[in-house]
């Protein structure tokens, strides 16, 4: 794990910290698909979410692909939805991108994945219409692959 | 009874006052370093926000630094700045 980069080392202990208390404590709903960590590297992770109970997404399973950069967590990691089920929300884009602040502007390195993570499971339970974003079909077409190179308008602040 | 004192040995212990046990940027333990440093201690010092938030200068230092607009405290959003 050891390497000669200095930014590389705050990479991994952070990460490494993080891993071990979302195993140690993990929060309802949320866990690290442990298969998905392979190699030294932790610069992937894939996390499965479950729909909150009593929620419309109650009984229904999602994947997130965290990715961090060298620069973590100074920069935002990028987060989106992958796998088979991407929640039909209006702040998830078809293409499993998430309008969500803390993901560029609004990001901490006091935030974490779990942070994250939680904020993700609230924002789709107070959902109370499922449907994708109104410019979806034009966004999922014209966007980078990665969601930070967009720039989002945030409109919605009772998320 | 008289004692005379031919010699002693002294122990001391050293600890930062802050406000929390772990850096909020790379969570280690204030008591010690940053991941950039090898010893704790004034090499790795504490440095604190006018919003009593409190981090080692390192890693305050670089967050600041990745800033383009504005630059806030990582725990309350506060505008930052070093307090005197």
């Amino acid at each position: 794990m050891e390497t000669n980069s200095s930014s590389g080392s705050l990479l991994n202990k952070r990460l490494q910290k993080e891993l071990m208390s979302m195993q140690r404590e993990p929060s309802p709903g949320v866990s690290i698909n442990s298969h998905t960590l392979h190699g030294n590297s932790l610069s992937q992770w894939i996390i499965d979410m479950e729909g909150a109970e009593g929620t419309l997404y109650e009984g229904e399973k999602f994947q997130l692909l965290f990715k961090f950069s060298s620069k973590y967590p100074f920069d935002s990691p990028e987060v989106t939805f992958v796998g088979p089920n991407i929640p039909v929300n209006p702040h998830v884009y078809s293409n499993g991108h998430i309008c969500l602040s803390i993901l560029t502007e609004d990001w901490s390195p006091a935030l974490s994945v779990q942070a994250v993570c939680l904020s993700i499971v609230s924002m789709l339970s107070s959902c109370k219409e499922k449907k994708r974003p109104p410019d979806n079909t034009l966004y999922v077409k014209t966007c980078s692959k990665n969601p930070k190179k967009t720039k989002w308008w945030y409109h919605d602040d009772s998320v | 009874m008289k004692v005379k004192i031919k010699k002693w040995t002294t122990v001391a212990t050293w600890k930062w006052l802050a406000n929390d046990d772990n850096c909020g940027i790379c969570r280690m333990p204030f008591e010690s370093c940053c991941p950039d440093c090898r010893l704790p201690g004034d090499g790795c010092p504490l440095v604190w926000g006018k919003c009593s938030h409190c981090f080692h200068m390192h890693c305050i230092v670089k967050w600041i630094q990745s800033q383009q607009a504005q630059q806030q405290c990582p725990m309350c959003r506060q505008t930052w700045n070093f307090k005197e």
